[in-house]
């Protein structure tokens, strides 16, 4: 299940997805909006998303992950519109034999999730509003890939 | 062909636009071209994508491409 929704993000649809008699490990990421950024205030966030290809990228993603470890399944989530400070933006859920592959894929899933997934966030503070770009660098670093201009 | 704006390049640009390029001219000339038309697009650092695929600057466009122009996707958290 890689799902791009403006629906709130419910967790148990990705456990099920990735149940699996062989896993003995099922970890779980929920990135929630936070009400704070640099210091300001946040009051509302808001994503956008290139749909099509951010659910496509999202799959390519998880096969590239099944390539680096011995996992069972993956399901991922984003929240795009509104999201309430608080509620949960993005979900990854990896089931694997074993925790420490299930772990150590979860977290490079959300790394990359957000280096090359097409998804944009914008904060609404108090009296501005800012879109957030990448806090490291982006992704030039994809196979076949020349560094941009 | 068809080009798309997301994020903070939509607010400047409109979701989608058609434009007519030669066959060969390649994306980053596209980028440059449109540039010249709003100076104000040059200071937001753009990535390509074509047809789904992000691809550089040296990418040269064919007919019936669809061309999307990407501010960088969201960080943090």
């Amino acid at each position: 299940m890689f799902r791009i929704t403006r629906s709130p993000i419910v967790l148990d649809r990705l456990l099920r997805a990735v149940r699996d008699p062989r896993a003995g490990a099922v970890v779980t990421f929920l990135g929630t909006t936070r009400n704070e950024n640099s210091g300001r205030r946040v009051v509302r966030l808001e994503y956008e998303a290139f749909t099509r290809m951010a659910e496509r990228e999202m799959r390519s993603l998880a096969a590239e992950a099944r390539r680096r470890w011995p996992l069972r399944k993956i399901a991922m989530a984003h929240r795009i519109g509104i999201v309430p400070v608080g509620h949960a933006s993005v979900a990854i859920v990896v089931s694997a034999g074993h925790r420490a592959e299930a772990f150590t894929a979860c977290h490079w899933l959300i790394d990359r999730l957000k280096e090359i997934v097409p998804i944009w966030k914008r904060e609404h503070f108090r009296g501005g509003q800012v879109w957030i770009g990448p806090q490291q660098s982006a992704p030039a670093r994809r196979a076949g890939r020349r560094p941009r201009r | 062909m068809r080009l798309r704006f997301f994020a903070a390049l939509r607010e400047q640009m409109g979701a989608s636009a058609e434009r007519t390029v030669r066959a060969g001219t390649t994306v980053g000339a596209l980028w440059r071209s449109l540039v010249a038309e709003r100076p104000e697009l040059g200071a937001v650092p753009v990535r390509f994508v074509v047809n789904e695929t992000y691809v550089g600057a040296s990418h040269r466009l064919a007919d019936g491409d669809e061309v999307a122009f990407f501010p960088p996707v969201s960080g943090g958290t």
